[in-house]
């Protein structure tokens, strides 16, 4: 199911996030990967999973596969597709086969740099930027290629775009999310978030731009995660109070602090965003409960 | 210019068989720019050779400081006439130079047997005397009108053309956290000129066959033909 058809319902959209293992899937269908483990305590808690397309320019099972795999097993996968890894051609392959094997939502991103990566040594594509992947998936689901060519029985899916917040300064930001809006982005999942004060002026500026935007939360799961995201993860800024809060804590501890944490911040910001995409990085058993503190009922 | 910098002495000595003759080739121009294959650098060259036992019948940087190796009939004459002696009894040629003046020496002289004594890694501006700074990728379809002369094909990682993506932090790219993100600086270029508008349209996909390899210019003083995988394209520099 397309989750814009919630949108456009008004329902507040709930999406988490897996990422495909660093290996394939067995042939034996008794032993599930660790990705499908993880969707499986999302399920019936969130609308949709998305999965990740070699997050991090880190090579692992592709996420069409991923994504197939969950929607086999009921869980309505949101497929990440990248412009790093592919061109215009394997691009456009990529949305025909995804909508031929059922998938329903597209999230097109431009992906992390291979400098990010384990294979530093490749080859960076980056053939089309996001607002240009964006443009030519609405021509195939207009019924041409990116050339002109028609193409038989057009794909017909929900095509999401991302937007930084934290991004400086914001509205060289926000002129690439109108782009993204007159390119055909139908929703958008913000990158993760946590200071007020970036919530706050993004949503200021970003209002009335007349598209569903979910906030974006990564489960913050330790003091050195922080430290290690602030160093390491594009984009991403952890306030102190944030590190020092989870910090606060033992081990033991952590996951309950951790959907405590989330659940305050995300109950809220929630009036301000048509949903939220929880990225839980692995701890996807917290996310009930990090719904719970939210106040957030996705079976209502 | 293009930007060179010297193969380790050991890599090039790799190259060259016991008992080779090698006539050591420099460039006056921008390897002279780069201390890889001036004067200087080709003569310390041919001396470094030597030291590790390698029969060096000779060495030129062919004409004045400016003089690039890549014109081609003055590289012939310098090699065939000036040096002709020396050439004749050479089995190789280590050229201190870019790619193009490699090339150059294989038709200076006639098909001669080369070696590359150098990695060429850029066309910059000679910012200063010790820095030289990449500033374009020579694609073939100029996009700068439209971000103030800075080109985003160099200057953002990700050589992208409708703004930055999420990933940079501060302002610095995300690849690299001393630089600073390509397309905020377009950004702060175009408000400071107070041009910011020029970023609003819809850029379209580059035209990548126009940055085939190889490529031509057919130049005569009033019309020039550009030839690559997109087509010939002829331009007349008169009204």
């Amino acid at each position: 199911m397309k989750i814009t058809k919630l949108f456009d319902k008004g329902k507040f959209v709930v999406t988490g996030e897996v990422g495909p293992i660093k290996g394939a899937v067995s042939r034996d269908w008794r032993v599930s990967p660790s990705c499908a483990q993880e969707a499986w305590h999302l399920q019936d808690h969130v609308h949709a999973v998305n999965v990740t397309d070699n997050q991090s320019a880190v090579m692992r099972l592709g996420s069409l596969a991923a994504s197939v795999g969950l929607k086999q097993r009921g869980i309505e996968p949101i497929y990440q597709l990248t412009c790093r890894d592919r061109n215009r051609i394997a691009l456009q392959s990529d949305l025909l086969t995804a909508y031929s094997l059922g998938i329903d939502n597209v999230l097109l991103l431009t992906g992390d740099h291979i400098q990010l990566g384990d294979h530093k040594e490749a080859k960076p594509v980056f053939d089309l930027d996001s607002v240009q992947l964006l443009a030519m998936a609405r021509g195939l689901s207009q019924g041409h290629d990116i050339t002109g060519n028609a193409i038989e029985n057009p794909p017909d899916m929900a095509y999401g775009a991302v937007v930084n917040p934290n991004f400086v300064p914001l509205d060289l930001q926000l002129l690439k999310m109108r782009k993204k809006i007159d390119a055909g982005a139908e929703f958008f999942q913000s990158q993760a978030v946590y200071d007020d004060r970036v919530v706050d002026e993004f949503v200021e500026k970003a209002t009335g731009f007349g598209r569903p935007v979910q906030m974006g939360v990564v489960v913050l799961k330790s003091p050195q995660m922080g430290a290690f995201m602030n160093n390491n993860v594009s984009g991403i800024t952890v306030p102190d109070e944030w590190i020092d809060e989870i910090g606060s804590v033992d081990k033991s501890d952590r996951k309950k602090k951790a959907a405590e944490m989330m659940g305050r911040f995300i109950k809220k910001h929630k009036d301000k965003f048509q949903g939220v995409h929880i990225m839980p990085l692995g701890w996807t058993d917290i996310v009930p409960s990090i719904l719970e503190k939210a106040e957030i009922d996705t079976t209502a | 210019m293009h930007a060179t910098i010297q193969k380790p002495i050991d890599e090039i000595v790799s190259f060259i068989r016991p008992g080779e003759k090698v006539f050591v080739v420099g460039c006056n121009n921008c390897a002279w720019k780069c201390h890889s294959g001036g004067e200087e650098e080709t003569a310390a060259m041919a001396d470094r050779l030597k030291k590790r036992g390698v029969e060096v019948v000779g060495h030129t940087v062919p004409g004045p400081q400016g003089m690039s190796l890549c014109k081609l009939d003055h590289t012939r004459k310098v090699l065939q006439e000036d040096y002709g002696e020396q050439v004749a009894g050479a089995d190789s040629f280590l050229v201190l130079g870019c790619g193009q003046g490699v090339h150059t020496v294989i038709d200076a002289t006639d098909g001669g047997m080369v070696h590359p004594g150098c990695d060429t890694i850029f066309g910059g501006e000679t910012v200063s005397e010790s820095d030289i700074e990449e500033y374009c990728s020579l694609c073939g379809e100029c996009v700068i009108e439209y971000t103030g002369g800075l080109c985003p094909m160099t200057l953002c990682s990700k050589q992208l053309l409708n703004g930055p993506c999420g990933g940079a932090e501060r302002g610095m790219c995300e690849v690299d956290k001393e630089r600073p993100c390509g397309w905020v600086l377009i950004y702060e270029r175009l408000q400071k000129l107070g041009r910011l508008e020029l970023l609003d349209p819809f850029q379209k996909p580059k035209n990548h066959a126009k940055w085939s390899r190889p490529r031509t210019l057919k130049v005569s003083p009033h019309e020039a033909t550009f030839c690559s995988q997109a087509g010939k394209v002829t331009v007349s520099n008169r009204d």
